[in-house]
């Protein structure tokens, strides 16, 4: 009896000491550049994204380094909880519709329960709504889907990296060369240059023999700046498009020939509702 | 065993003895009702019984933001930015109860880990006579004219204004009110002298004379006074920093709403980038400003509605200021 009143205890000592204490910001945003970070979006919190890709800056002053060419999407995610959001958006390329579901399963921790890592799915399907001038286009065809685990780790309050095997899978390819799922291993890292500015990097590197030849792995640098409700991305990237399937999968840009778009994210969040916690 | 219950039992009984003793005691007793007794009126807020089931819904709310009716119906969150103890604590923050004394209420929140926050603690609001005092009418103007003398205004005011809510329904503001009511002084708060108590005691002084006495012991207002950021933001104000003093300042104070998913989104950690980027700030005349954010607060935006309250000179000294400042500089050198 008096083992297990001593044990209990030592047990109840034990936990009331234990301390565990997350890794916060390991990225400044949600999304890196085209892709998705180990960011969530809290609980109760609406974020809403507008991202341009311009043409290529090789098409010179003409048009204005792509500025003249533009593309956007439209998105809101949402925090359904601090570990779950789920976001649509609209994308003016190719007319394109996409939603996710993203869900965080661990959190990198310092103390005595630490985690190493921060690991997160995300799962989105899109549908192109663009109009075939040739053949009726079958609403299975419009479907494609991309599948992420992104492992990131921050070690230190300045570097973050993060690693990003990706599963994309088209209904329709255009040639018999492509294959319908392309697995991809992407890389992305965050070094902060200042509180609120950092520099992001994010390469994408698509297995051998899965695309067609002109599809080129996608890279992209950019920095992000934090302000008052807003986080402001500008970045250089070789993909135009700011879903799964146009960037990794569909990538023409040849960085070597200037193949170079500029382009931006913008994110507001606003606050729909409380939360319990403190 | 049979010693381990003999001594449980003694150890009851002590307790039960002492709980008897206390309650007879007029120093033990609320302090309401000892002034009512002596015929100070009682406040409009007064409630004649605490219903603990409203005291629980009430501290659900303070705490939480949101509760359960008693029809069962959900209250929502008062405040979609703040909880009341985003800015209030709920415990006692000072041991002198009848002076201001920025230092001791500092030493008191380190020893007692408590935030030192720039609102005045719910514990004994409901002892308060008045509310918004001073320089508020400066910030809310006219707002503050219901408010400073009704405590249910107040609280109103505080939900809507100064969380950025909603106004509590009858249920809600009678669940906060019995709430306060459960974190109301006793005589014993109040550190009385013997030959003080024995005055109360044997009715050696008439009761206006035992009113004046008590309320001697505690402040009936919580004084606010707005001050500006010194003149000259490089010099500061006219003070040695002392910086283990602002290292408690800054864990206590800032990192209680600029912690990761706190009220604020940006984030005061311990990192070098976050210490350097206050420098880089300190001399600036807008809200990245530590001397503009803590001595005028920054405000609400359409869409960003989250804002950061003044901290008057009863809540932080300009010394205290200095204290923080010494401390932010001690860390990237």
């Amino acid at each position: 009896m008096k083992l297990t009143i001593a044990i209990f205890a030592c047990i109840l000592s034990i936990s009331a000491f234990a301390q565990t204490e997350g890794v916060y910001q390991t990225f400044y945003e949600t999304r890196l550049i085209n892709g998705h970070t180990v960011e969530m979006t809290n609980e109760g919190i609406s974020k809403f994204i507008i991202s341009h890709r311009f043409g290529t800056v090789n098409g010179g002053l003409y048009n204005l380094f792509g500025l003249d060419n533009s593309t956007i999407r439209i998105g809101l995610d949402y925090g359904v909880t601090n570990w779950l959001n789920i976001g649509v958006a609209r994308n003016s390329f190719e007319k394109t519709y996409d939603g996710f579901v993203k869900a965080r399963f661990l959190q990198q921790s310092t103390g005595d329960k630490a985690i190493p890592i921060s690991l997160v799915g995300y799962s989105s399907m899109a549908i192109s709504t663009l109009k075939n001038p040739t053949r009726e286009v079958e609403f299975s065809e419009r479907i494609n889907y991309a599948h992420q685990l992104l492992i990131a780790r921050k070690f230190h309050d300045r570097f973050s990296l993060q690693l990003m095997p990706s599963l994309i899978h088209r209904n329709l390819v255009l040639t018999n060369v492509e294959k319908n799922d392309v697995l991809a291993l992407g890389a992305g890292f965050k070094f902060k240059v200042f509180k609120r500015l950092s520099i992001n990097g994010e390469y994408y590197y698509v297995l051998p023999d899965q695309l067609a030849a002109q599809y080129q792995n996608s890279a992209s640098l950019g920095f992000a700046i934090e302000t008052k409700g807003h986080i402001f991305q500008i970045h250089l990237s070789n993909s135009r498009g700011m879903i799964e399937k146009f960037f990794i999968s569909e990538t023409t840009g040849v960085l070597e020939d200037g193949d170079i778009h500029i382009g931006f994210n913008i994110t507001r969040d606003f606050k729909m509702k409380g939360k319990k916690s403190r | 065993m049979s010693k381990v219950v003999i001594l449980s039992l003694f150890a009851l009984a002590i307790l039960a003895l002492s709980a008897f003793n206390k309650a007879d005691l007029p120093f033990d007793r609320n302090l309401s009702e000892v002034l009512i007794e002596n015929g100070d009126p009682k406040p409009k807020h007064f409630v004649n019984a605490i219903d603990l089931d409203a005291v629980k819904r009430g501290e659900e709310l303070v705490k939480f933001g949101k509760t359960t009716g008693p029809n069962g119906e959900k209250s929502g969150y008062i405040s979609k930015y703040y909880k009341c103890t985003s800015c209030h604590n709920t415990v006692r923050e000072d041991l002198d109860l009848a002076n201001i004394n920025q230092d001791e209420r500092l030493n008191y929140a380190i020893q007692n880990n408590i935030p030192y926050l720039p609102a005045s603690t719910l514990w004994g609001m409901v002892n308060k006579e008045t509310w918004y005092n001073d320089d508020y009418v400066k910030k809310y103007g006219d707002l503050v004219k219901p408010a400073q003398h009704n405590l249910e205004e107040a609280i109103q005011l505080c939900a809507v204004e100064c969380s950025q809510g909603k106004a509590l329904n009858e249920w809600e503001m009678e669940s906060v009110v019995h709430y306060l009511w459960s974190l109301q002084m006793k005589m014993s708060d109040l550190g009385l002298m013997p030959n003080e108590q024995e005055m109360l005691d044997i009715d050696s002084i008439g009761s206006k004379e035992k009113i004046a006495l008590i309320k001697s012991k505690y402040m009936q207002k919580s004084p606010a006074t707005f001050v500006d950021a010194p003149a000259n933001k490089k010099k500061g104000y006219d003070y040695e920093g002392r910086p283990e003093l602002g290292k408690a300042i800054y864990a206590l104070a800032c990192q209680h709403c600029h912690r990761p998913n706190g009220e604020s989104d940006v984030v005061l950690d311990n990192a070098k980038t976050t210490f350097k980027w206050l420098e880089n700030h300190l001399n600036n005349n807008d809200q990245l400003s530590f001397y503009q954010a803590i001595r005028y607060g920054t405000w609400a935006d359409a869409g960003h509605r989250e804002y950061m309250p003044r901290y008057t000179q009863e809540k932080m000294s300009d010394q205290q200021v200095e204290d923080l400042r010494a401390y932010i500089e001690s860390q990237i050198k």
